[in-house]
Order: structure tokens, then sequence, then C-alpha cells
């Protein structure tokens, strides 16, 4: 990688507080949920009752669309509340912590013999399917695509992300095990993208077909959407996987013992907090939990995600391994008549090309000119430009960075959704 | 939703600030007069802005005032009261105002103007600007680049068609370049490397300076008769003409490197 692709990016200063004392503290919250992601349709059959008390991994209900995959209990509990909308959308499965009902066990005997079809059933019966992201448009991969690369992040520069190195600690076995799973699944390349340092996997990891890829520190060369436009470009035909190192560490841990260890480290930080928290805790926990005690008295939102791309929540996001809590400024306190009236009978104020737009996209592709073609709906010129490669996140910083109106992330988010209509999908 | 700092104003006045040594040393040595055309500069640029607000609820912009600047060191002198007011409306309406503000125009208004007024009112002397601006428009450059406002490739390849033009004459610039510089200079600080109008991409840019520098040396060696001011405003007009082409060019290249990178 040549100098100034290394060295690119920024390194926003985001205010937080000062870290708690006693490093990484496992907290499971007494509530948990499942959630559909934004702007995803999540159709079930539900596989049990509420009340009904579930080991932790168990399947809960099932995807009306592809049967083939299961949502899992995120912890021991007890199946709680069950929203569903109109035609069985998920609105939220509700779970309340009930430690002495156990931890569910797969069947692995065949997906442990390395055998690629009783891998991809694993994944899919243990929830592992869904931390699957497959780009272009950024959805869960459909049953039975198969991916022409898969990238593995074990890389993060939001700011104030908790660091994927460190939760490899003493997994490096199961890390292996789940890389060498993961890479059945592919023909192409297995990108690993780590910071500097000594490497996390051997090259003989996947068979031969590992590439490690080193980041820098600077936001945003630790989005996969960067690595994946410059390394092995996704589209339509061609779909390229990404997941992050800890699920991989995860699926290892599920091939050794037959059961999800279910816990996954997060970062709680921000300006409206009395301490910076590293945690370990259950998937799609109760984001007040996590943070509670910690909290400055006052007006504050509660993001799952970074300052950065992250939104107001109840409930850990899907992928979501930071907790940002804000001060939140709620109304203007100065607001006159006529500059109300100006700002909405105005068009948004365009984007300058400044050195600091150039960085927030890492140097990787032209900026201005993938900010036209988004601004004005070219979606030929926007993958000529190799947009399909990347989603809402790779873009967030952008959009901190010039304030940009509207979101240059919806705005991509709007383009993707337009090409997958064209594309049928 | 947390905000960062480079929104369209904040460009504007930081682009502003760093015009300051220019225009403060300008003033210095311009006296009254340079006092009234820059109020006067001010005053119209300001007009157009508050009639698009009402009218078009284009919210103004402090460009305006990096443009008003521009066009009152610039400006042929002796023009008369109407023709300058004529002259910074037409830049002001017709290079940024109608197509949305700045930041959507596509060539430097300030630019617009003078070659309106140079070309419409030959007659009218350009200006000659004392040395030492050229000495304040170092500072403006540096902390241009350095805050990352003005592309450092445009001054870049700017200077390295010079150094071509000075190598090419072995070690002595080229018949009638020499006056030119200063104010080749002073124009390329204050309108070629406007962001908005150079180039966008990185190659683009050093290409957009190339062409800038190119077009002064050819201007100052075959035009016969023109004023230092007149050479660099029209080499200023032409280059940001081709921006948008050496732009698409550059993109054309990246995307053959691209592909074949990627096999």
């Amino acid at each position: 990688m040549p100098l100034r692709a290394i060295n690119s990016g920024l390194s926003p200063a985001l205010p937080t507080a000062p870290p708690a004392s006693g490093g990484v503290t496992a907290r499971l919250t007494e509530e948990a949920a499942l959630i559909p992601l934004r702007s995803e349709r999540l159709r079930l059959d539900m596989l049990c009752e509420e009340g009904a008390l579930l080991a932790q991994g168990a399947p809960v209900a099932r995807m009306r669309d592809h049967p083939e995959v299961a949502l899992v209990a995120p912890m021991a509990a007890r199946l709680a509340r069950v929203r569903l909308g109109p035609g069985r959308q998920l609105i939220e499965l509700l779970f309340f912590h009930e430690p002495e009902a156990g931890r569910h066990v797969f069947e692995v005997a065949a997906a442990r013999h390395g055998d690629a079809a009783a891998i991809r059933v694993l994944m899919q019966q243990a929830g592992l399917w869904r931390l699957l992201r497959s780009r272009p448009f950024g959805r869960m991969p459909a049953v039975a695509e198969s991916p022409a690369a898969i990238f593995v992040m074990a890389a993060d520069t939001r700011p104030h992300a908790p660091d994927p190195v460190a939760m490899l600690e003493g997994r490096g076995e199961s890390f292996s095990r789940g890389l060498a799973a993961l890479g059945r699944l592919t023909g192409g390349p297995v990108f690993l993208c780590q910071p500097r340092g000594p490497a996390l996997a051997g090259p003989g990891a996947v068979e031969g077909r590992l590439r490690i890829l080193r980041c820098g520190n600077r936001h945003p060369q630790g989005l996969a959407g960067f690595r994946i436009h410059h390394e092995h470009p996704a589209t339509p035909e061609a779909p390229v996987w990404e997941l992050h190192a800890e699920d991989v560490a995860d699926l290892g841990a599920l091939l050794e013992t037959g059961s999800l260890p279910g816990l996954r480290s997060v970062s709680v930080t921000g300006e409206a907090l009395t301490e910076t928290r590293l945690l370990r805790c259950q998937p799609g926990a109760n984001l007040r939990g996590l943070c509670q005690g910690a909290v400055v008295p006052g007006w504050h939102q509660v993001l799952s995600g970074s300052a950065l791309d992250g939104h107001e929540a109840t409930w850990l996001g899907l992928r979501d391994r930071q907790v940002t809590v804000q001060d939140s400024h709620r109304g203007s306190p100065r607001s006159h008549w006529f500059s109300n009236a100006l700002r909405r009978a105005a068009r948004p104020l365009p984007v300058i090309p400044t050195a600091a737009l150039e960085q927030a996209f890492g140097t990787a592709l032209p900026a201005m000119a993938l900010i036209r073609a988004l601004s004005s709906g070219d979606d030929e010129s926007f993958t000529r430009l190799g947009g399909l490669s990347l989603l809402e996140e790779d873009l967030a910083l952008a959009d901190y960075v010039t304030g940009a109106t509207p979101r240059l992330s919806a705005l991509l988010r709007a383009a993707l959704d337009r090409i997958a209509a064209e594309e049928g999908l | 939703m947390i905000r960062g700092l480079w929104d369209r104003e904040t460009v504007a006045l930081l682009l502003l600030i760093c015009l300051m040594p220019l225009a403060l040393v300008w003033l210095w040595f311009g006296g009254p007069e340079a006092w009234t055309r820059l109020a006067l500069a001010l005053v119209i640029s300001g007009a157009w802005h508050l009639v698009f607000m009402l009218a078009r609820a284009q919210p103004p912009s402090f460009a305006g005032a990096i443009t008003a600047l521009a066009v009152a060191m610039l400006a042929p002198e002796e023009l008369g009261l109407a023709r300058l007011i004529l002259g910074i409306s037409f830049g002001s309406v017709m290079a940024e105002l109608v197509f949305g503000g700045w930041g959507r125009n596509v060539i430097n208004p300030a630019t617009a103007t003078l070659a309106f007024l140079g070309f419409g009112f030959p007659a009218a002397p350009w200006p000659e600007l004392v040395l030492p601006l050229a000495w304040a428009a170092i500072p403006a450059a540096v902390l241009g680049v350095t805050l990352g406002l003005m592309p450092g490739r445009v001054i870049g390849g700017a200077l390295l068609a010079a150094l071509v033009s000075w190598g090419v004459g072995q070690g002595t610039w080229p018949a009638g370049l020499a006056p030119v510089l200063p104010m080749a200079f002073i124009v390329l600080v204050l309108l070629v490397c406007d962001p908005v109008t150079s180039a966008s991409t990185l190659p683009g840019r050093w290409l957009y300076g190339l062409l800038y520098g190119g077009l002064v040396v050819l201007f100052a060696t075959g035009w016969q008769g023109a004023a230092p001011a007149q050479i660099a405003v029209s080499a200023a007009l032409f280059a940001s003409l081709a921006a948008p082409m050496l732009d698409e060019a550059a993109i054309s290249l990246w995307r053959a490197r691209r592909r074949k990178h990627l096999g």
C-alpha cells in the first residue's frame, strides 16, 4: 500500500469521559431484544410462545422468506414479549434474563470436518448468518449465495471503537478455526484487515487464500467499504461478504464446543458519561442497562453505534459494538422567523471540496465526482466510480466533516435502493 | 446529530482570512482610492446576494466578499462607476448566483467580471500592482494550502510550468515573462486556487495548474502589448473553462489504472 494511502484519513477528536478502572467487564443486562435493522423488513414464523424458557442460542423464530435462517435467543432467557406488525413483520422480541435456562447445544459434527454445506447450515441455524453483510446493498446474504471474496474486519477506526485485536486475545485458536470454516464458503480470497503489528493468522489458515491487509489508525481506513473498494470491488454478480473478527472467533468457538459464546465486546463512550466503559454483553442488550450508573444528569441521547454513524436506539444494533451517549440539545435556544423561513425555502448548501473532504474519503476515490453523482442521482457515474462497494457507514465521516444536507449517507442508500430495484433484487 | 467544521460558510470565511495578508498589503499601498473601490465592490456584490436571497431564497455567502476583493484589486482602472457596477453585476449574477450560489458555479465570478470588463472595455488600462503584493501572496497561499482550502497541487503545477519554461530558456526566463510573474502569482492565489472552480481530482489539479502556468507563459511570450493582469486573468479564465475536462480525463485515467490493478 502506498505511503499516502496508509496515512490518509482523519482522527476526529470527539469528547468522551475518562476510562473506568478495571478493564473489560462482563455485564449482561436484565433485558435484551431482537430487532430488525433500520429499513429491514423481517417476516417471521415464531417457533415458541410468549413466556417460553429458552436456552442461550436456542432458535426463537425462522425467517418466513428464508426458512433456513433462524433467529436465536441472545441469552438464557424467558421470551417476555413478541411484537409483530402486519404481515408478521418483526418489531421486537423482548427477553428477560433467566440464568438457569442454560445454553443450547448445536449439532456440529459435520461442520467440524469442514463440510461447506454443513457450515452454511450451522451458521444459518445459529444466527451467525444474519451477522454477515453482503455488498453491494449491505443486506444479509441470500441462503445459497456464494461470495467472490470475504473480508474479515479485525480493524475498527471509528472514534472510540473497542480494539478488535484485544477482543481476540486468548482466542487465537477459535479465530483460526472460524477463519478456516469461513474460507470454505467461498472459492475466492479471504482478506483479513488488521492494524499494523504481528499477523493475526498464519498464511495457511485458509488453504493459502488468506490475504492480510494492514490498516492505519485514521478513520475511515478501518472500515470495510474502502478496503473492498480498493482490493475487490463488489458487484451484483460477484458479491463480497464482510464479518467482524469477533464473530469469526465466535464461529470457531461454536465449532469447537457446539454452543455460542454469546458475548460481544462493546465500548460505552460519549460526553454525557462520567466514565468510559469497555464491556462484554449479550447481542441486543439494553443500552440503558449498559450505561447505567455512569450517565451525567440532564438531557441526553443514547446511540447504538459511534457518534458518526450511530442511531438513537433502545437496544444494541445487530452489528454494533459501540454505544455513544451524547448531550442532546432539544429545541434551538435562539431562532428567528427570517432565518427559519430562509432555511425552509432554500436549497441546501453545496459541499465545497477541501482537503478535509478528500481525507474523509481516505483519498480512495474522486470524492467530489462521487458527491456530484450522488446529489444529482446519476447512478451510472456512481457505479463507475465504485460506489457499489460502499455503505452508509463509509460516508458517515464525510457527512460529519462537511455537515452536508441532505446527508450523503442517505443519498447513498437511496442510490443503492434504486440500483437494487433495477437489478430486480 | 453532531456536525464537523467544513460547511460552506466556514470554508468561505477561512478563505477570506487566508486572503487577508494580500488584502491588507493592497489597501496599505493603495490608499483611499483602494478603500473606495473595495467598498464599492462589496456593496454591489452584497446587494446582488441580498436580491437573490429575497427573490430566490438563496442564502448569502461570504464568498461574495472574496469576489469583491479580487475584482477591486484587478479590475481595469478609469472605468467609471456605471461600467464597474455593470461588470460586477454581470460577474456575480451570471457566473455565480443564477447557478444557485457559491459552490454550484462553474467559473469564478471574479474571473468572469474581470474578463467581461477587460474584453468589453479594452481602452481602460489594467492595474499595475506593486511588488510587495506578490510577496504578500506567499503567506496567503501557505495559509490556504495548510488549512486545506486551496489545492496545493494547482500551485505546484503552475510553479512546475514556470520552472519548465525557465529550464527551456537555459536558466533565463523567456522574453516577456519576467514582468508578468508577480501578477501571475497573485492571480493564481486569488482566482485560480478557488476550491470550487478548480479541478477536483488530484491528477486533475496538477494538470489544471500546469495549464494555467503554460497559458501564462504562452500569452507572455506571444501576446504583444498585453498587460500582465490581462495575461494572467485570461489564462485563469481559459484554465477554469478546461477544469471539468481535466477532471474527466483524470477520472478516466484512474479507472483505467484501477481496471489494470484489479485485473
